[in-house]
């Protein structure tokens, strides 16, 4: 790290427009360049080209604009502000002020202001409904704000769409990513900005760029695949590739690592440092605090659509922010558990089988058990829950509930039976998004609230959905707004909500906090323990390890479509968890014998 | 967690604004039936009243069910076709002796059955709903023209035309010249039964769990899956009930003219799908209403007698209709923009 921040010190000292230039042409020399994996045969003298990558070309670049750099290249001086060494203390690159946006019946702005330089990390904070999306939907041009100026580069700008901002150099990578399944991977990450010759798409170009972008992340993706046929995971490195593409001077990222692995992050905050040393602005929302030390250079805190705050990250603690963020102090991530797990089995499934996406599985499930499933993206986690749930059907091997073997064909009989499935991907798979609150809250169970004749009581449904928008602190202005228009975390309790509703007796929670602030993932911890206590057997499917370490009693962990092991929570950690899970047990027996 | 707050004032605003888009495609219809009035004598008068609402009556039918099924996601092409099969069904049984009730009824139910085969096209055999009623569309055409020889079927007593051109409360006495004198001209039975239609179907769209699964099945086929619903039988419900109300369409107007034309209904899926679309029904599903269709079903139907009695030809009558579909869809892309 010291050695790191001494690179870029100097670096720094380069004038930023002089960088910017530098890191055009750099990019521009670069594209021309032949591919890194050009076969062999083609020159035969030239062997693999080894380091040659957009790095070490830029890296040249700017250490030859460093040694001509004219005179007056200010150096850093100790008593700037702020940590100075880390970007251009002069170089504002984007200034908003005042910034206010009304929705019907929600102000999700109220006059806020914030301001990005080159070459920073600029961290926003904020639980569900802070504004955070919203804001980064103004500055990258999707919504235009009601008042209030954005000023990028010095001029005051209005971008009447995306398009024009992203043409001023002004990117986003979504938290809902937005990519075309049925295109290539390659034709994605340049789509509407493929290369050409004449009217024809220089298909051998597009793939070598993009196959440069994908290296430069250090992704093992084929430029050739289809996006449909890759995890989640997969395509949110596929999104950060693109954005790197677009050669943008402020890069807006929304939650880039709520799906990736530790290693796919620490690639990608590898390129982070690297797009700050050539100047580049980042704005970078999540929600995974911890993460951010090893990035961020300042941070700013908003809270019901409101600035609460502005802080160089190093000056502050996270349990500061924490604290901003809610607006009172958070005593702790997890609740203390209350629920003991019994010895009656409630769920055992033995020796489930999908060919050629998970092995057999064999587990069982004890009343008042919170079981994690952890394990690599793609471990087979996802599949072995939805094929117990009968949302894909197994290929053998049997289900029993109690006493009962089931014979479960589609979600339905699953239902019937009490078992639940709250999906990894709301928007695709658990919302309703046109629908109001309430008729999504009760979707799942509209048996309920209706009368014999199957006529809906709506009284009561509005009733219903009114409790759990209390219990759970769903905030929405009224029953019947419809689900699209609330915030991620709050879309998420309405399809929880659902199953509560549903009183199952087994639940599985397919990354429940995902993309969720710290707030409302201690209700959603809160709630898992409770309905524990309660009898239900739970199932949390998670990717972070201190949530599997922290609520579940036993944690299964899966490699590859395979349940390797199943470990007693209390007598294991991270360290073993992950042992397994990548798969390193074979090796090391082997090794070890 | 934070105290909720529910600001009332914001959700009464989106009420209203809800009330103002309904309202506004309900005083376009006024307005032009103000201007047609103003245009045409003959268009302001009580029979003419009574001539649109039975010209309507056919889309109107059609619509509702097209309504049902875009809600869904899906869409049938095949409901123009399969009025006229149920239609010279219906009128073939009752040349072959067969009482008129029962006679129309067996018509119904072969359009319920072709909306059938749609539906297990749809779900089970998983067609494109497009290509599925397609198939079925030049299908059911083609079995109409051949059982009857692509010859109408005529000569088939009072009775037969009872539905299509009786009324309720219809009030005339014999004058002194022995032809009967008019005093009320009566509800026409077509009008009563689309009223029928709509206000039962509108029910089940708005009130029922039905409904609430037609809708859940439009706006998420997947997550309504996984919720429960089970989505290939509420498919499949709205293509039968699409067939069955095209079942009914034929028999009303092969009633009212007496005769049965295998030639009949040739476009008038457009019409319903039409309807439909200018009421708000949304062609990528999860949205629209029934009160929107019936609007829909009026403004075309008013549109074409009004241009009509204005003397327009019936090519501009296509011209301006298809303007008038392209205007209000653009529109309502534009109201629900942000």
């Amino acid at each position: 790290m010291p050695v790191a921040g001494q690179v870029r010190e100097e670096r720094s000292v380069v004038p930023a427009t002089l960088r910017r230039h530098e890191l055009e042409t750099a990019l521009l020399e670069f594209s021309s360049q032949p591919a890194p994996r050009r076969p062999l045969w083609v020159r035969p003298d030239a062997g693999y080209p080894g380091r040659l990558d957009l790095e070490v070309v830029l890296e040249e670049r700017l250490a030859s604009a460093h040694a001509s750099a004219p005179g007056p290249a200010k150096a850093p001086t100790a008593d700037a502000p702020y940590g100075a060494t880390r970007y251009d203390e002069n170089a504002e690159l984007l200034r908003l002020t005042g910034v206010t946006k009304r929705f019907p019946g929600v102000v999700a702005l109220d006059s806020v202001s914030f301001d990005l330089r080159r070459g920073e990390v600029h961290a926003i904070c904020g639980e569900n409904g802070a504004g955070k999306s919203t804001l980064m939907k103004i500055i990258s041009g999707q919504y235009l704000p009601d008042q209030g100026s954005i000023i990028y580069k010095g001029n005051e700008c209005h971008f009447a769409s995306s398009l024009e901002a992203q043409a001023a150099g002004i990117a986003i990578i979504h938290q809902e990513l937005n990519l075309v399944p049925h295109l290539s991977v390659a034709e994605n990450i340049f789509l509407a900005r493929e290369p050409h010759r004449g009217i024809f798409v220089d298909r051998a170009r597009l793939r070598a760029d993009a196959q440069r972008c994908l290296d430069r992340l250090g992704v093992d993706i084929a430029p050739g695949t289809l996006v449909r046929t890759l995890s989640v995971a997969q395509r949110q490195m596929v999104e950060v590739a693109k954005a790197l593409s677009l050669d943008a001077e402020v890069l807006i990222m929304d939650e880039p690592t709520s799906s990736l692995t530790e290693t796919e992050t620490s690639q990608l905050f590898k390129i982070i440092h690297e797009l700050k040393r050539a100047g580049v602005g980042i704005i970078y929302i999540s929600h995974r605090l911890d993460e951010m030390a090893e990035i961020v250079d300042r941070v700013t805190v908003m809270r019901d659509g409101r600035y609460v705050s502005t802080d160089v990250f190093r000056d502050t603690t996270i349990d500061k922010v924490v604290a901003r963020m809610v607006g009172r102090s958070l005593e702790d991530k997890f609740p203390p558990r209350t629920s003991v797990p019994t010895e009656e089995v409630l769920l055992s499934v033995d020796r489930l089988t999908r060919t050629n996406v998970f092995s057999p599985v064999s587990f069982e499930l004890r009343r008042g058990e919170i079981l994690g499933f952890a394990g690599l993206m793609g471990a087979g986690r996802t599949e072995v829950a939805r094929a117990i749930f009968g949302a894909d059907l197994p290929d053998g091997g049997t289900v029993r509930l109690g006493n009962e073997t089931l014979t479960i064909r589609s979600p339905i009989d699953a239902i019937r039976h009490g078992i639940a499935y709250l999906s990894e991907d709301r928007k695709a798979n658990g919302l309703s998004v046109n629908m109001p609150v309430a008729s999504n809250v009760t979707l799942a169970h509209v048996d309920a609230v209706s009368n014999r004749f199957g006529f809906i009581r709506f009284a009561t449904e509005a009733a219903v959905a009114q409790r759990y928008i209390d219990t759970l602190g769903i905030r929405t202005p009224s029953v019947r707004q419809i689900a699209r228009n609330l915030s991620g975390g709050n879309q998420q309790k309405v399809v929880i909500s659902k199953w509560l509703f549903r009183d199952s007796r087994v639940l599985f929670f397919d990354e429940p906090t995902r993309g969720i602030d710290v707030g409302a993932k201690f209700a959603i911890y809160e709630l898992l323990d409770k309905l524990a206590a309660q009898g239900i057997g739970v199932v949390m499917i998670s990717s972070e390890l201190p949530e599997i370490l922290g609520m579940t009693d036993r944690v299964a962990v899966f490699h590859e479509g395979d349940l390797v092991t199943i470990l007693e929570t209390r007598q294991t950690s991270q360290e073993e968890i992950m042992h397994y899970a990548s798969g390193r047990v074979g090796a090391q027996h082997a090794s070890g014998a | 967690m934070s105290t909720v707050t529910r600001p009332s004032p914001s959700l009464a605003n989106e009420r209203r604004k809800d009330l103002i888009q309904k309202f506004a495609a309900f005083a376009s219809l006024i307005v032009m039936i103000l201007v047609f009035s103003s245009t045409s004598e003959a268009f302001h008068s009580v029979d003419n009243a009574m001539t649109v609402a039975l010209q309507v009556t056919s889309i109107a039918y059609l619509g509702v069910a097209a309504t049902c099924v875009i809600i869904t996601g899906g869409i049938d092409l095949s409901v123009g076709s399969v009025l006229a099969l149920s239609g010279v069904v219906a009128a073939l049984a009752v040349k072959a002796g067969m009482p008129v009730t029962v006679g129309m009824l067996l018509g119904i139910v072969v359009g319920a059955l072709c909306g059938a085969v749609n539906g297990l096209c749809v779900t089970r055999m998983r067609l494109p709903p497009f290509i599925a009623t397609l198939g079925m569309m030049l299908v059911a055409r083609g079995l109409a023209l051949q059982i009857t020889g692509a010859r109408p079927v005529s000569g088939l007593g009072e009775a037969f035309g009872v539905l299509g051109n009786g009324s309720l409360f219809r009030i005339e006495t014999i004058g002194a010249d022995g032809f009967p004198d008019v005093t009320f001209p009566g509800i026409p039975y077509p009008v009563l039964l689309m009223i029928v239609i709509a206000v039962a179907v509108s029910i089940m769209l708005s009130r029922t769990t039905l409904g609430r699964h037609i809708y859940a099945v439009g706006s998420n086929a997947e997550a309504a899956r996984l919720s429960g619903v089970n989505v290939a039988r509420v498919t499949m419900f709205t293509y039968v009930l699409s067939g069955a109300l095209a079942g009914v369409t034929g028999c009303v107007l092969m009633s009212r003219l007496l005769t049965a034309q295998p030639n009949e209904g040739v476009m008038y899926e457009l019409d319903a799908i039409a309807s439909a679309v200018i009421g708000g029904t949304s062609l990528m599903g999860g949205v629209g209403t029934i009160s929107g269709t019936a609007i829909g079903a009026f403004v075309i139907g008013i549109l074409r007698n009004g241009l009509n009695m204005n003397g327009v030809s019936s090519f501009i009558q296509q011209i301006i209709i298809g303007l008038v579909i392209l205007g209000t869809v653009w529109i309502d892309q534009l109201r629900n923009r942000r």
